[in-house]
């Protein structure tokens, strides 16, 4: 094959997704450059790149986020393209205008795609004309009238920031007299995250399952999908656990959902990677959204489909061509993901942070652990809670969960609360093995997040006991004959 | 070392007789115990209550290391005196084990009277602090007083043994280097005051703690002076400004945590070391005792029943089987520590006296601390005893007992009379630890013998005066004088005067001897020492 | 007086002991034994209670310990009874406004020397994508505020301090 044209590739992204593009770039013979903030210094990216660059500002997010900065790390390393991983500048098209002006290969969609696609009114509108279907909205093209209009979508409704996404700044509202507080609260979020405060309410579908569909598409024009994942196990809109292929479809509708998403992209003219998420419910299914990147859970297509998604990423950002049609995609067996996050879904998800003590990851076939952290490192709530994904390959969905269970209980991390066994009891949830998830599972099974009310906690008091010093020293300075009496009284 | 083959017979009618006879006696002292310790006018709970105090009781569980027994000492005083009105003389005190250390436990209970001291407080503390001294056992008091009780002043207050003798025992303690702490959770006055100013380390409780020679109402009487109690001698003032309180602490658990932390910080001293082994549990279920003791004190049962049931494998070697045998004595062991024991059974003679006397002497040698089992009615008399000089030999006895150096600790099992009384550690005799099972009887004579001798005398003047008694009048003369002298000659009469250390339900004795005996190994054994004998 | 571990904010008190073949172990009412833990190698261990053996991981992070059994992970917080009965009751501490999870300060929509009553919004703080309001619990008078918009803190760090002048 033809040598690729690039030689060092700047990261501009940290934890895990930093870690996953590297391992990449070396299996292609590539240098790697990673730039990162003071507080990440410790994280196994920077120590795995082959140049790390130090990066700062205002906030840690902010430095990730100061596109003149990212741009000089990038020459700094003579990096000759630039890979944006998800989060962060991974949506921004005047970032990917800004790289390409710098003579480095933005690997992703073109910044005319983004803009069609990643502004989620004008998708909505395109996609409509395109004829595909779309849940009924309304936006805020006249802020007087915005909240007045906003009722006539009807409850249940759902409050979005016109940008951004990950579930920032989105409100359900089933009563219209919460609403002026949910579009208030919405676009204070809203402002502060994405800067930009323009806010966009749509019919909230009941029950939905949330499906998408990985697309790739190259500078030739050709499209092809790599099936669907199926993320509807949320909280807050944040995805936790997500699978291919989705339990919910039919092949039939597979089919449909599948060259749907195809379709879209394919009149987008999208190039790169990218995901066209859907609202499956009563059976049908309708564009919510499209993602212009790389996504958290493209691992579980991965795994189905054999494909490395970031080495087809930066395949096409050099204009090759796909190396495969659409017939030679073939999906085999069930892959899992759990998200582990440094959060206590016991206290109602509340973040959690501490210092990695002791880290331990399960290996065995079918387990690929992506992880941003390492023993040591200390968890902040500086950026988001993700700390690794455990992503497991069976022939089986019932296999696949198993398997996850058994290596997430495997899996060993002290020192900073994270929400596994949350993830271990979703896995055996009967509702979940028998694949009955929508969006909001998660809310409607409290006890899975609270976990068990009396749980039996008898061997950890004991072990903690026993590694306590004064209890220790107390109970050894007994003398012999009092310990044998026991708490005798005459 | 040989195990003993009980005689008794566990299905006998006589037996279990004897056996309901006894556990009788020994649910009447539960039960006496178990309103000495907890019963107590509402008013009084609620006060404490009203000032975020803790019942003492509580105090001490939290004081105590959990899981480890507390022995408590006397808690029975007072309960024939004072009409019942000041269970356990106001005062708690025990062996426990704070933060690993065996330490001597004194508490003020402030929901009797106030925690006030009567003369039998004042006993009970100087007792208390004497075992300290004699076992160089540290000390935790937990004071709540509110002071001497005034009217009783002349019973408490100006003798040698009285409350002066609890701050010089305190001096002493301090200065053979066994440490006292003391927490003020309640008030501290007048002679309560030097409690904690006498302990090596105190601490006072904010809000209820407070130490002063004298309180408010006097110093307002004595010089005008108008003062709050926290001014006068409140936690903050003590700590910051007088420097008499070396902790300030937030509450009653507070204190405790930092006495604790205090006791965790003493150092541990190397106990006396005496021939010991793993301990072995006795082969015979000591509850067997409770049919074994008669249920008429005057029937005559072997002391080797007894042994038998309290010490380890229930295992004896027997000194001089054949010779003295109304005195039984012999080595065996107890929780592993080597004891030589001393049991009457039956009248002390001649050659018992000497067997005991020489059988001291070897345990005095070869430091083996000595268990004295009392169930004695005296030394035989008559011409022919005396010809062979058993007042000479009881002296040897009384020689021996009182000189010797190994720890001596003495349980009445059923009656102590006469000069037996002294021969086998009396409470004169300082043995360290001295106990009473719920039957028996002290006293100078046995009731009978000593109402006959006292109808004698009072019938002898009525004669005099010219007077003739018919038995009917002599009944009548007998009877009261009985009475008197069955009651103060009573278990309950002896441990509400403090003549001995409490009185044990006979299934705890092994327990409390193991706790005793451990205890009493803090002080050195000295090497042995004696008067002349009279050969 | 027992030992006290807190775990997920409950207290448990428990004593140990020990007994013939380890350790005895008493939690409420509840009496194990005996319990015994043998250490492999660091963090890692074998612990047996009541005749059952399982491993165990664990790391131990000043009164911090966090163990990791049959697929749980428990933080349990050793409470020293010196310094949380020093704490209990102290009256100070309810002058206190306590951050209830990690984060940084939004807006703080008061200033020191103001009065507040019981329920008033002190500061907006933000964890992860939540924003929550950090309100007064009781009447008094800003003493001070501890942490500067944008700045972040730790669970439990003390946010804002009352004092009961003025009233």
């Amino acid at each position: 094959m033809r040598k690729l044209p690039f030689q060092t590739i700047l990261i501009a992204n940290r934890g895990e997704i930093a870690v996953r593009i590297i391992k990449t770039l070396r299996g292609l013979g590539l240098r790697s450059a990673v730039v990162y903030h003071d507080a990440d210094a410790g994280t196994p990216a920077v120590a795995m790149a082959d140049t790390a660059i130090a990066i700062s500002g205002r906030t840690p997010i902010a430095a990730y986020l100061d596109i003149p900065q990212i741009i000089a790390a990038a020459h700094k390393a003579s990096a000759d393209a630039l890979h944006p991983g998800y989060g962060f500048l991974s949506e921004n098209a005047e970032f990917a205008r800004a790289v390409t002006k710098a003579g480095i290969a933005f690997i992703g969609p073109t910044p005319e795609s983004i803009e069609l696609m990643g502004d989620k009114i004008r998708a909505r509108n395109f996609v409509q004309r395109n004829g595909f279907a779309v849940a009924p909205s309304i936006e805020e093209d006249d802020p007087a009238t915005f909240t007045f209009r906003a009722r006539t979508v009807g409850v249940p409704l759902l409050v979005k920031p016109s940008a951004g996404g990950g579930g920032k700044g989105m409100r359900i509202v089933r009563d219209l007299a919460n609403l002026e507080d949910a579009i208030a609260q919405a676009r204070s979020e809203a402002q502060r995250y994405f800067g930009d405060g323009r806010l966009y309410v749509e019919r909230y579908v009941e029950n939905p399952r949330h499906i998408e569909v990985q697309v790739l598409g190259d500078s030739f024009g050709n499209v092809v999908h790599l099936f669907e994942r199926e993320c509807s196990v949320q909280r807050r809109f944040q995805k936790v656990i997500e699978e291919a292929p989705s339990p919910a479809l039919s092949p039939e509708l597979r089919r449909r959902v599948c060259e749907a998403a195809a379709g879209i992209a394919r009149a987008a003219k999208y190039q790169n990677a990218g995901t066209v998420e859907f609202i499956y419910g009563g059976g049908e299914f309708y564009f919510l959204e499209m993602n212009t990147r790389l996504q958290v859970e493209h691992s579980v297509t991965e795994m189905i489909t054999g494909i490395d998604l970031v080495a087809q990423q930066i395949y096409v950002a050099a204009g090759r061509e796909l190396g495969f049609s659409q017939s030679d995609i073939v999906s085999k067996g069930h892959a899992i993901e759990a998200r582990l996050y440094a959060e206590a879904p016991e206290r109602g998800y509340v973040p959690t942070t501490g210092k990695v003590l002791v880290l331990e990851y399960p290996d065995g076939d079918g387990i690929r652990i992506d992880s941003g952290v390492v023993q040591g490192q200390q968890i902040t709530t500086a950026f988001d809670p993700m700390l690794a994904k455990i992503i497991v390959h069976s022939p089986t969905r019932n296999e696949a969960a198993l398997k996850a269970h058994r290596a997430i209980g495997e899996l060993v991390l002290l020192g900073c609360e994270t929400n596994a066994h949350f993830l271990t009891r979703i896995l055996r949830d009967e509702a979940f093995l028998s694949g009955h998830v929508h969006t909001g599972y998660l809310e409607e099974n409290p006890h899975i997040a609270s976990g068990e009310a009396a749980s039996d906690l008898s061997a950890f008091l004991a072990t903690a006991a026993l590694l306590t010093r004064p209890v220790r020293e107390s109970a050894d300075a007994v003398p012999e004959l009092h310990a044998a009496l026991g708490s005798w009284r005459n | 070392m040989q195990r003993i083959a009980s005689a008794a017979d566990v299905k006998s009618h006589d037996f279990c007789l004897n056996e309901l006879h006894n556990k009788r006696l020994a649910a009447e002292l539960k039960e006496r115990q178990r309103a000495a310790r907890f019963n107590r006018p509402e008013r009084d709970l609620e006060r404490l209550r009203r000032q975020n105090k803790l019942f003492v009781r509580d105090r001490i569980e939290a004081l105590l290391d959990p899981e480890t027994p507390f022995l408590e000492l006397s808690t029975l005083a007072a309960n024939k005196a004072y009409d019942g009105e000041v269970p356990g003389a106001a005062q708690v005190v025990g062996i426990g084990i704070v933060s690993g250390r065996e330490v001597i436990v004194h508490a003020d209970d402030a929901s009797v009277k106030g925690g006030a001291w009567y003369p039998l407080s004042v006993k009970k503390i100087v007792r208390a602090l004497d075992i300290a001294i004699e076992n160089r056992l540290p000390v935790v008091h937990l004071c709540d007083c509110a002071g001497g009780f005034l009217p009783l002043q002349a019973e408490f207050f100006a003798d040698r043994y009285y409350a002066g003798r609890i701050f010089r025992n305190q001096s002493i303690l301090s200065k053979m280097g066994v440490p006292q702490v003391a927490i003020a959770m309640g008030h501290c006055t007048a002679g309560g005051a030097y409690v904690p100013a006498l302990s090596d380390y105190n601490i006072i409780v904010e809000g209820t703690g407070a130490i002063f020679l004298g309180g408010p109402p006097v110093v307002k009487a004595a010089t005008g002076e108008t003062v709050s109690v926290e001014e006068l001698g409140g936690a903050h003032m003590h700590t910051s400004v007088s420097g008499t309180s070396d902790y300030f602490a937030h509450s009653e658990m507070h204190a405790i945590a930092i006495a604790r932390d205090i006791v965790a910080r003493f150092n541990r001293v190397t106990k006396a070391s005496i021939n010991r082994v793993a301990p072995e549990p006795p082969a015979y279920d000591a509850s067997e005792l409770y049919g074994i003791l008669p249920r008429d004190p005057r029937v005559q049962f072997d002391m080797r029943e007894i042994i038998a049931r309290l010490v380890d494998g229930s295992r004896f070697h027997e000194y001089q089987p054949r010779y003295g045998e109304s005195l039984v004595c012999g080595f065996a062991r107890l929780y592993g520590y080597q004891i030589g024991l001393i049991a009457n059974n039956g009248a002390l003679l001649s050659d018992s006296a000497l067997k005991g006397a020489h059988f001291i002497q070897l345990c005095d040698k070869n430091r083996t601390p000595l268990l004295f089992l009392q169930n004695i009615t005296g030394f035989m008399v008559g011409r022919e005893y005396e010809r062979r000089g058993i007042t000479k030999d009881g002296a040897k006895l009384i020689m021996a007992v009182s000189g010797a150096s190994v720890p001596k600790f003495t349980v009445i099992c059923n009656r102590s009379h006469g000069a037996g009384t002294f021969a086998m550690a009396g409470r004169a005799f300082d043995p360290r630890f001295m106990f009473s099972w719920p039957q028996s009887q002290i006293s100078a004579m046995g009731a009978e013998q000593a109402a006959g001798v006292l109808t004698h005398v009072k019938a002898r003047q009525l004669a005099r005066a010219g007077g003739r008694l018919s038995e009917q009048d002599l009944a009548a003369i007998r009877e009261p004088i009985v009475e008197e002298y069955r009651e103060r000659s009573s278990a309950y009469y002896a441990t509400s005067e403090i003549w001995d250390d409490g009185i044990l339900d006979p299934v705890d004795t092994r327990n409390a001897l193991a706790i005793v005996l451990s205890a009493s190994l803090n002080t050195p054994i000295e090497r042995p020492r004696y008067g002349v004998f009279r050969l | 007086m027992k030992h006290s571990f807190e775990v997920d904010g409950v207290d448990y008190q428990l004593s140990l002991s020990r007994c013939q073949q380890g350790y005895r172990l008493r939690l409420c009412n509840k009496v194990i034994a005996p319990v015994a833990l043998s250490q492999q190698a660091e963090g890692c261990g074998v612990l047996t209670i009541a005749g059952e053996s399982e491993p165990v991981r664990f790391a131990i992070d000043g009164e911090v310990i966090h163990v990791h059994i049959r697929g749980r992970t428990r933080i349990l917080h050793y409470r020293d009874p010196l310094r949380t009965l020093a704490c209990a009751n102290n009256e100070a501490d309810h002058l206190l406004t306590r951050a209830p999870m990690p984060g940084l300060v939004v807006t703080t929509s008061v200033s020191p020397g103001q009065s507040v009553s019981a329920g008033t919004a002190l500061m907006k703080i933000e964890s992860m994508k939540l924003e929550t309001i950090i309100r007064s619990s009781r009447d008094g008078v800003i003493d001070r505020i501890h942490f500067n918009e944008g700045e972040s803190f730790e669970r439990g760090a003390v946010l804002v301090t009352l004092s009961d002048e003025g009233r």
